[in-house]
């Protein structure tokens, strides 16, 4: 199949820094969430910065069928959104306006908000959780907040794949049983879900794939329940996986639908 | 009423009544029916003049302050208001030398003022984007604005100093250098005019732009926006504004730095509203500075940049404050 993100011996290094990624390989097919998890260092976020064209790499990127290598910078916004771990906005704006931002591709030079435009931000404010926050300023949101208006942002785009750095790092266990939830239906609506996440029990119950790296190289990828497994982790991390540990959660089934954790 | 509906209203007030104001007040009788329309004249383009660098100034600190992501950047960080002065200052030395005698008569020296000042501000901008390069980082960018700024103002200082040396030629080298638009007439307004006016809308259209560069470089490369050609241009426009500024009233301090961020927390941060805003905000501003030195009692012009600098300073010092108290500088 063409669908999705296929990245093919991907190379990535900063700008006057030492090369971070070698030879990457990786599939994340659309109507799935994959996981990519690993250590500190091991290049999650680096790997995310150069799909997006943030960190300049050599190899195949394509979403799709398309080649994201020959896309100006607004088509590869439009196709690709992104979620960063940390925002550097600190703006005094409202929220709104910070989704809205997320329209930016779509727009023209004087061009104001249209129909497409607004229904995109609408749905975005809902899906991301963030309508009652709508008229805040985001300076003075939280931190797990604010990393779901960015969300909605990313949303905005309309883009067809959504890679997110961490998104549940700041979220208090309600807000990251949802935000795992607007993933999943994003995923059902065919979107292509690549999504960091360190907490392991997280990206066995809420991911489909998953892709470990370790020192900047894939290690190994593939089922959820083939790569979060005791030899993987010792050999990755140097812990021992112990089954059946830790609390569960699950939002109450009158909005959950469902959802276990 | 909306607070942004409540400012444009104060804003248009401000305009009205200063222009209202400066049509009034100053030296010369209007009771005096023979002489009457010929004040009303120059007070006219005075008061055109003095809109017309207060909207420049402030409007060229809003993209400065949209490009850096900070709201206390002014224009002059990036070396371009001390490259127009050192333009302007280098033209009245040349004039005075050589050109005066040289150029042919319909080219008078306040026409080869604002060229200077335009060169200048060029030249200052072709400097610092040779030093830095095109995908230079911020800092880069404001280190070098700020070295470039020390050396042009020093430049200046060296050529004022030699322009001592004859009083006529001192006497305008520190009029221009403090900053004013008493002297400055139709052929200023009409040469700033359209330079102003079409600066001002294409940036208006770079504003966008701006708004998602509140985000950072990387989050904004993310949404579609190029970020190197987003910072050129907006220097590019910050720099012809400033230098039509510069052009007409001199060195007027702080309305670049001071207007917008008053403005900000009225009209909120979006470029595209608070760029309007600033035009009419920087001119109102500048044209009511003009008024109060024509009513201080004094025997010589007070000069506006005094003025500007007495009013924006502390009033940018209570920002400051305001800004550190809420750990909005960090």
């Amino acid at each position: 199949m063409s669908g999705g993100l296929r990245v093919t011996g991907l190379d990535a290094a900063y700008a006057r820094g030492p090369q971070v990624l070698f030879g990457v390989d990786l599939v994340a097919e659309p109507g799935r969430v994959t996981a990519l998890l690993g250590p500190n260092g091991s290049g999650k976020s680096t790997l995310l910065k150069a799909l997006v064209g943030l960190v300049p790499s050599t190899g195949a990127i394509e979403l799709d069928g398309e080649r994201l290598g020959g896309l100006d910078l607004r088509d590869r916004a439009r196709r690709l959104a992104y979620v960063p771990q940390r925002t550097q906005l600190a703006a005094r704006l409202e929220v709104r306006s910070v989704v809205e931002l997320g329209r930016f591709a779509h727009r023209e030079v004087f061009g104001r908000l249209g129909d497409e435009d607004a229904a995109a931000v609408e749905r975005a404010l809902d899906e991301a959780d963030v309508r009652v926050l709508e008229h805040r300023r985001f300076n003075e949101l939280s931190g797990g907040e604010q990393q779901r208006v960015l969300l909605a942002r990313a949303l905005a785009t309309g883009a067809t794949a959504l890679l997110l750095d961490e998104p549940t790092s700041s979220q208090d266990v309600r807000h990251a049983l949802e935000l795992h939830r607007s993933l999943r239906a994003l995923a059902a609506r065919g979107c292509t879900v690549l999504v960091v996440l360190h907490d392991l029990a997280e990206v066995r119950r809420h991911a489909d794939r998953a892709v470990l790296l370790d020192g900047g190289r894939v290690r190994v990828a593939g089922a959820v329940g083939e790569i979060v497994r005791a030899d993987h982790v010792l050999a990755t991390y140097g812990v021992e996986l112990e089954e059946g540990a830790g609390l569960g959660y699950r939002l109450p089934d009158a909005s959950a639908g469902g959802d276990d954790a | 009423m909306s607070r942004s509906h409540l400012c444009w209203i104060v804003l248009v007030l401000l305009l009205v009544s200063g222009a209202a104001a400066a049509m009034l007040v100053g030296a010369g009788d209007l009771s005096d029916a023979a002489l009457r329309e010929r004040f009303l004249v120059l007070r006219g383009w005075r008061l055109a003049n003095a809109f017309l660098s207060g909207a420049a100034l402030a409007a060229a600190g809003v993209l400065v302050q949209g490009l850096f992501r900070n709201p206390l950047a002014s224009p002059s960080l990036i070396g371009t208001s001390a490259g127009a002065s050192l333009g302007g200052v280098a033209v009245l030395l040349a004039w005075d030398a050589v050109l005066a005698g040289a150029l042919p008569p319909w080219m008078p020296a306040e026409l080869v003022l604002p060229i200077g000042c335009l060169v200048g501000a060029w030249a200052s901008l072709a400097i610092l984007l040779g030093v830095t390069g095109r995908d230079a980082g911020m800092i880069t960018v404001l280190l070098t604005g700020f070295i470039l700024s020390s050396l042009f103002l020093s430049i200046v200082g060296l050529l004022s100093a030699f322009a001592q040396e004859r009083y006529e030629l001192g006497r305008a080298v520190v009029a221009f250098t403090l900053g004013g638009v008493e002297s400055a007439g139709p052929r200023h307004a009409l040469l700033a005019l359209p330079l102003v006016g079409v600066t001002a809308f294409v940036a208006l259209g770079w504003c966008r732009h701006l708004d998602v560069l509140l985000s950072g470089e990387e989050e904004a490369r993310s949404l579609g926006v190029d970020v190197p050609r987003v910072r050129r241009w907006t220097i590019v426009w910050a720099a012809t504004l400033t230098a039509a500024a510069v052009a007409i009233g001199g060195n007027i301090a702080f309305v670049g730095l001071v207007v917008p961020h008053a403005l900000r927390s009225f009209v909120g941060e979006l470029h595209g509203r608070l760029f309007p805003a600033a035009l009419v905000g920087g001119g109102a501003f500048v044209v009511w500075a003009d008024v109060v030195t024509r009513v201080i009692p004094t025997t010589s012009t007070i000069p506006l940049g005094v003025v500007t600098g007495l009013v924006g300073a502390p009033v940018f010092l209570v920002l400051l404050a305001r800004a550190s108290r809420k750990g909005r500088l960090a």
